[in-house]
Formats: C-alpha cells, sequence, structure tokens
C-alpha cells in the first residue's frame, strides 16, 4: 500500500536560535497514507520543527524534498499551496464568525462581482463536515460550540482546503474521551485517502493507539525512529527522557478511613444534580468522565464559586456554607484550575507572588506584608519542589508548563491547605514534569491531605486514584475503587451515550 | 528597597534626565532657581492625580473622569467657601471626602455593575463637567479666601509647598503598592483577575478600591488647584485626565494592568512637564505642546512594546544574544 517515495521528506533541519540549538540535524520522512507521531519533552525542539515544516521559519541549513524534489517553504502560504496544512495547539478559529465563515476565512470563494458568495460557503462547508461526520450547522455561530468541535472545525479547515499533508499540534490536549475517539476516526479515514498526518502529543496512551511511526526529539537531535516496527509507550519514554525512569505512575497508598469532607445532594445553576460523595484523610478521590460532563463544576461548587441551590457540605463533621472562594479556602480547600494560563497563574509575579496569593491575610499584620517571610517561604518551596530556580528573579511567563504548574501548587502547599482539588494538574505538561506532579500528590497525602483529583487521561486517574466517581450530566453516577476498574470500564462508564447503562459497565 | 527602586525606574528617568538635558541646552532660562520652582508648581497637580489614575490602571481599569471632578470640586469648594461660609479647615476635608465619594460612586458602577471603567469614568467625564456648570449659573466664582493660597504658594524651610505634598503621597503610594496587601492586591487583579477570584481575592472591592483612591488624589489635586487661582471655576482641568495617564504611560505603566512602578509615574509627570516648560519658555504655542504630548506619548509605549525587538538589535550591534529572546524561544521550543 506504501509506495516508496516519501511525499515529504526533511533531511538534516538544523535551527538554531541565539543561545539555543533548537534542531540539530534532524531527519524526518512523511508517507502519503500514514500516521507519523512527533514525540518528546517540552523544549525538545518539535514546535521549532513544526514552525519550519509549516513555512513559519527557514531552517538554517538542511533540505525539503516535496515528492522527491527539493522545494523551499518560504512562507505559510507557500506551504498551503503546498498541501501542507496546519492545526496549531492554540486554535486560530474566530470565536465570533460562523462555521462555513471560520473554515474558508482567507480563502472565501467569491462570485463573479468580487463579493462573497455564500451559497457556495455553506453548501461547501455542509460538504465538508459531513464528510467529516462532523454535526454542526455551518452557519453556527463558532465561539458557541465545545472546545472539542472548535478543535474539529480546525480541522474541517485543513480538509476543506484539499491538504496531502496535515500537522496537528496536540490537537487532543482539550479533548474528551469520546471526541478523542472521533478525531481518530477522522485522522484514519484521512489516511485511508492517502494523506500525510504528522501528530504531535504528550498523551503517550493515545499515541501507542493511532500512530503509525514516529520520530522522537530530544535537545534537538532525533533520538529515535520508527520505521515499520511498533515501539511500545515504556520505550517511548525512556528515549524522551533519556534514561530510564523506573515507575510511571509511582502511587502510594496513604488513604484512611477518617472522613474529612462528606457532600450530600449538592446541587448548583450550573448543572450540578444530587451530587454526593464522601473524601477521606489522605485519600485521592478521582472525579472521571468525559469533557462537559460535570466534573469542573462539581469543583466549582465545592470552593464556593457556584453558589450552591441545594445540598450540604460538611467538614470534619461540621456543616459549612461557602458564600466565595475565600471562605473555602481559610476553611482549608484549595484548587488546581484546569487552565493554569488564565485561572491560575499571575503572569505579572514572580514565584514569590504567585505562592503567597491565597494567603496574603496570613502574610501580612495591618495590612503590611512581610516580604522576607515571602522571599523565604519562596526560596524554600522552589528548593523543595524543584522548580527552575529562575522563577525567584524572573516572571513566571518565562517558566515551562511544568514548572508553572508546580508554583500552582506551592501557591497552596504555602496556604497549608487540607484537601486539594485538582482539576488537570498533569495538561499539556511534558512526562518528567508530570512524574513529579504524582510525586507531589504522594506526599500530600502522606502528609494527611486529601485530593480531589479530576482528570481525562485515564491511565492516570486509574493510577492515581484510591477511588474514582465517575460523573455524567452533572452528578456522580457511582464510586468504585480504583482497583476494581479497567481503562475499558472507565471509558464506557463515562461515555456520554444514551445506550450506555452504568451498572452493567461495571458488572 | 531594591523592590523599590528596580529597573522599572531606570528608562523613565532616563527618559527624564534626557529630556531635561536637551531642554537644559537649548534653553537659557530653564535652571533658574526661578523657573525650577516654578516647575515643580506645575507639575505638583497633575503628578498628585496621576497617583489615583495610576493604581486604576495597575488594575486594568482607566480613569477618565479626573479633569472634570477637578472642575466639579472647585466649584462645589468656591460655594461653600463664598455662598455657604463654611469655613476653610472644615471645607478642605469635606472635600477631599467628597472626592472618596464620588470614586466610590464610579468605582461600585464599574465593579459591580460590570461596566467597563473606560465607559463608566467617560459617562462620569461628561457628566461632571455638566455637574459644574450647575453651581454659580455656569460661572467661575474668584476671590475664594485668603488662607486658601498659601497651600499653593506657600514655602516651608524655602521650599513651596507642593513639594511635599508629592513627597507625602508618593511615598505613601510607593509603601501601599510594594509593601502591603492592598497593593499586592491591586496587582493580582490588574494581571489575572480570574486568577485573583480563585485565590480569595475580593476582586470587585479591589478595584472599588483604587477608583476611591483615584477620586480622593483628584480631590487634592482640585484643592490646588483652588489654591492656585484662589477660585473655582467648571473650565478647570481640561484634559487633566489625559495628561495624568500619559503621565503613567510614560513611566510605563502597562494599560493591560499589573505591570509598572508608580514612582515611575512621578518621573513621567515630570519628563511631560518639562517638555511643555522648555517649550513654554521658547514661546511656542499651544498647538505645538500638545503635539509634542502626542509624540511622547506615543513614543513611550512604542519603546514599551518593541522593547524586545529593540533589545535584539542591541545585541545584534554589540555581539551578544539578548537574554529575552532567548528565554523567549525556550519557552516555545
Amino acid at each position: 500500500m506504501t509506495p516508496a517515495t516519501p511525499l515529504w521528506e526533511f533531511v538534516d533541519i538544523t535551527k538554531a536560535y541565539p543561545g539555543v540549538l533548537a534542531n540539530d540535524k534532524v531527519c524526518i520522512r512523511l508517507m502519503p497514507g500514514s500516521i507519523h507521531g512527533l514525540l518528546g519533552e517540552n523544549g525538545c525542539g518539535k514546535s521549532t520543527m513544526i514552525k519550519t515544516l509549516s513555512g513559519v521559519q527557514q531552517p538554517d541549513s538542511g533540505q525539503i524534498l516535496h515528492n522527491g524534489k527539493p522545494v523551499t517553504i518560504s512562507d505559510p502560504q507557500a506551504a498551503r499551496e503546498l498541501g501542507v496544512a496546519t492545526v496549531f495547539q492554540e486554535f486560530s478559529i474566530a470565536p465570533t464568525l460562523s462555521v462555513g465563515e471560520n473554515i474558508f476565512l482567507g480563502n472565501m470563494p467569491r462570485s463573479r462581482f468580487g463579493v462573497i458568495d455564500w451559497a457556495k460557503v455553506h453548501n461547501e462547508a455542509a460538504r465538508v463536515l459531513a464528510e467529516m461526520d462532523v454535526d454542526v450547522s455551518p452557519e453556527t455561530i463558532t465561539g458557541s460550540l465545545s472546545v472539542g468541535e472548535q478543535q474539529l472545525v480546525e480541522i474541517a479547515k485543513a480538509v476543506a482546503m484539499d491538504a496531502r499533508m496535515i500537522i496537528l499540534d496536540e490537537p487532543t490536549a482539550a479533548l474528551g474521551e469520546d471526541e478523542i475517539e472521533r478525531l481518530h476516526q477522522l485522522l484514519r479515514n484521512m489516511r485511508e485517502r492517502g494523506t500525510a498526518i504528522l501528530y504531535v502529543s504528550h498523551r503517550l496512551d493515545e499515541v501507542e493507539r493511532i500512530v503509525d511511526e514516529v520520530t522522537i526529539l530530544r535537545n534537538g537531535c532525533v533520538v529515535r525512529a520508527s520505521g515499520e516496527t511498533k515501539i511500545s509507550v515504556s520505550e517511548i519514554v525512556s528515549a524522551m527522557v533519556g534514561e530510564d525512569i523506573g515507575e510511571h505512575y509511582p502511587k502510594e497508598q496513604n488513604a484512611t478511613k477518617d472522613i474529612v469532607l462528606e457532600a450530600a445532594g449538592l446541587a448548583t445553576n450550573s448543572g450540578v444534580k444530587d451530587v454526593s460523595f464522601s473524601l477521606h484523610r489522605g485519600e485521592v478521590l478521582g472525579l472521571g468522565g468525559v469533557l462537559g460532563s460535570g466534573r469542573t463544576e462539581i469543583a466549582r461548587a465545592l470552593f464556593g464559586t457556584d453558589e450552591l441551590t441545594g445540598g450540604q457540605i460538611t467538614l470534619n463533621g461540621k456543616p459549612v456554607r461557602f458564600r466565595r472562594e475565600i471562605d473555602a479556602i481559610r476553611a482549608g480547600l484549595a484548587l488546581v484550575p484546569e487552565n493554569r494560563k488564565f485561572d491560575g497563574l499571575f503572569f505579572n509575579f514572580r514565584a514569590s507572588g504567585n505562592v503567597t496569593a491565597a494567603s496574603l491575610g496570613g502574610l501580612s499584620r495591618f495590612g503590611v506584608l512581610n516580604l522576607k517571610a515571602e522571599e523565604q517561604a519562596t526560596h524554600d518551596l522552589i528548593r523543595d519542589l524543584e522548580i527552575s530556580t529562575q522563577a525567584e528573579e524572573k516572571t513566571v511567563n518565562f517558566l515551562s508548563g511544568g514548572n508553572q504548574q508546580k508554583i500552582v501548587i506551592a501557591r497552596w502547599l504555602f496556604s497549608a491547605s487540607d484537601i486539594l482539588i485538582l482539576d488537570e494538574p498533569t495538561q499539556g505538561i511534558d512526562i518528567g514534569a508530570k512524574i513529579a506532579v504524582y510525586k507531589l500528590i504522594n506526599r500530600l497525602t502522606r502528609a494527611g491531605k486529601s485530593i480531589i483529583l479530576i482528570s481525562s487521561d485515564h491511565d492516570e486517574l486509574l493510577a492515581m486514584s484510591d477511588r474514582i466517581a465517575v460523573v455524567q450530566h452533572g452528578t456522580i453516577m457511582r464510586t468504585v475503587d480504583a482497583f476494581d476498574l479497567t481503562h475499558d470500564d472507565l471509558v464506557r462508564a463515562s461515555a456520554d451515550t444514551p445506550q450506555s447503562n452504568p451498572k452493567e459497565a461495571f458488572a | 528597597m531594591k523592590r523599590i527602586f528596580d529597573t522599572q525606574l531606570i528608562g523613565p528617568f532616563a527618559a527624564m534626565v534626557i529630556v531635561a538635558l536637551i531642554v537644559a541646552l537649548t534653553t537659557e532660562r530653564f535652571l533658574n532657581p526661578g523657573n525650577l520652582s516654578n516647575l515643580s508648581l506645575q507639575v505638583s497637580i497633575v503628578a498628585l492625580i496621576a497617583i489615583g489614575s495610576t493604581i486604576v490602571i495597575f488594575a486594568a481599569g482607566i480613569d477618565l473622569s479626573s479633569g472634570s471632578m477637578v472642575a466639579l470640586l472647585t466649584m462645589i469648594l468656591a460655594q461653600m467657601l463664598k455662598f455657604v461660609g463654611i469655613p476653610l479647615v472644615l471645607a478642605l476635608p469635606l472635600i477631599l471626602l467628597m472626592g472618596g465619594l464620588l470614586g466610590l460612586f464610579i468605582g461600585l458602577i464599574t465593579a459591580y455593575g460590570r461596566i467597563p471603567s473606560f465607559i463608566t469614568t467617560l459617562a462620569a467625564l461628561i457628566a461632571f463637567r455638566g455637574l459644574a456648570l450647575t453651581f454659580n449659573n455656569g460661572s467661575p466664582i474668584f476671590s475664594l479666601d485668603p488662607a486658601l493660597e498659601p497651600i499653593f504658594y506657600g514655602k516651608l524651610f524655602g521650599v513651596p509647598m507642593p513639594f511635599f505634598y508629592l513627597v507625602f503621597f508618593y511615598v505613601l503610594a510607593a509603601f501601599t503598592m510594594n509593601f502591603t496587601k492592598l497593593g499586592r492586591e491591586i496587582y493580582a487583579v490588574g494581571g489575572n483577575p480570574s486568577a485573583a477570584v480563585l485565590t480569595g481575592i475580593n476582586v470587585r472591592k479591589v478595584q472599588t478600591t483604587t477608583f476611591v483612591i483615584a477620586g480622593f488624589m483628584t480631590a487634592v489635586g482640585a484643592i490646588l488647584m483652588s489654591a492656585r487661582l484662589n477660585s473655582g471655576s467648571p473650565n478647570y482641568g481640561q484634559t487633566l485626565e489625559l495628561q495624568a495617564i500619559a503621565a503613567a504611560v510614560v513611566g510605563g505603566a502597562s494599560l493591560a494592568g499589573g505591570r509598572g512602578n508608580i514612582l515611575a509615574t512621578l518621573m513621567g509627570a515630570m519628563t511631560i512637564v518639562i517638555v511643555q516648560n522648555g517649550l513654554n519658555l521658547n514661546a511656542a504655542p499651544s498647538s505645538v505642546q500638545n503635539i509634542v504630548l502626542g509624540l511622547i506619548i506615543l513614543l513611550a509605549v512604542g519603546i514599551d512594546m518593541w522593547r524586545a525587538e529593540i533589545s535584539g538589535l542591541m545585541g545584534r550591534m554589540f555581539g551578544r544574544p539578548s537574554s529575552q529572546q532567548s528565554s523567549n524561544v525556550k519557552k516555545e521550543a
């Protein structure tokens, strides 16, 4: 099936920035009808490679062959003309425009008089969406769609331009399990039609599921490339990190019998209905479910962000009522939000301002801050959590995602919270940083703190939780020991299909 | 101290010194003691009001109301002194209180009514000017109180009084912004309001507080304005709000909020006033003064925006890689 000539061949691509050799003689061949994984930790040179392939920048040296002939990709427009479409991690859709407009953005079909041919925009967009099996009207305003659907619109742009090669940069970072499955099906269909796909992801479980061959980068060099042979996740991980990292999920059992928090019949206007569960000291309670099932809303209800319209939270045996976030924080709760960029970090502060933000009251006397104590505590936490020491002097926007996430968690170590709600704590950070977060979870539970873990990475959720509560339509369907659950059980149990029967899923 | 006198002050300070040097070299009378003393009088009103404008900007808001509020408050002060017969010692605290209350009113509508401050303070800019005109049939009120003028023109140890107000309020503001919980919360709200909510900061209260501070500082400015001219007028303070915002921007405050140093605003105000003074001494018409002010604002913001490019250019010129660029690359790679 696979022809001998690669569609694209990149030979000895080298790119240096001041002070960094981002790509060092990287070679990648992309075959038509094949999904090629590009893997590596943050900072390994993946983004640099993608920018070169999509014409955003020029390599310092090296050769690019298209169907065996040397070409230059001088700019993104040239890449498009050569049939290369790139779906970047940060969406490039206009939320206020319709789906059809977005699909043809920059390339609107015109009638003879130079005005936009709206009938054609909508018909063509509808055809592309139908071909992709996406049930969205071309006239829908894109911003009103779910994140997953917006991602599909983004890919529809590539399909509409009839790309021969599609580059996907972490396409599933914001997607739930069923949306990932839809995306994968779509990619398989495109593969059938002979499209070459370059797939960049941090989620190794899905890489294993969908990718035909992989190239692994470390420090700008190719450290491993597989041709026809499959390679396993553990091989990938050790190639990426450069050493054998031991246990991928270093789970400790620290749960005790004491109940610290009990929720009974919680309800909010944001869709939480009759949520009841208990949380033990030292326990990790996982919330499983698809994107939009209500896990984040449950977290918001617990944290006093969304007002309770019903139900009761009991903390250490005493009923409590959180009118706003500060009440929850004072009672010992903490929330590490899903989106650390938008809801977690203060990019105008160094590590110190970020670490103490939730404890300014305790840090000050008569309104005056104890800056010495702040610097000292930050210094200790940076050393303790192995955060880059740059964080002491520079604002946190200069740090990697893993370091940034550690700083958000450090905030709640500093505030000495007892119950931490971690919403997608390892999203978009590399494998080394993920393991650091897992070890941090262990350390917290060992110290008698309790954790509510929300994660779309099912392997992670299964491995790191003591018990798992499956969330569907804003309510907890069932709570079970993580030990009794397999990956498939969890996927089936949380799948948002009408015929799914939660009882059967656990049978 | 390291905290207050950080690197953010270097740029605005250098700009001020360069502008002062240029004016001093081209204009004979600039360094006369009389002119320098006049300069400190000139800068005082805009620099005091700019404290409030800057703090509002730190919290990612904008205050367009201060110029009109000055006019309104001078008219109320004049009314109280001249026609109601309230003694000066009582009238002055009342004006300060009113400034704070007007700020509170704007702040509450902005923060709790969830209307952008650009709109609420634009409405206030228009409405306060109208309110000022309802007093005394819209005519200025002169010769208010002989005890009023020394507040502006008086001297202590030979130094003009406004100098002491500047020192007092800037030290207070710098202390608040750098050493207190409130200051930290203001920067946090300006830096990332949704993160501030999730760390338990009462974002609306903090936003409201910045407008109370702005209103209070505007009242201080209004009192000095009345004292300077011993009068109240509905026409006072035209474009003063823009000069105050310009001082903040020339001082490097980011209009996106969360970044900037309050002391740099004083330097920004000085830079603007020195340029105006230089043009005045050279008998430049006010049209030219306005054009130059516009160009200064553009240049100041431009330098801030193009910082990465400028440091990259310097790096290439002097053969060393710029640290900012390479760390950006690492982050993205």
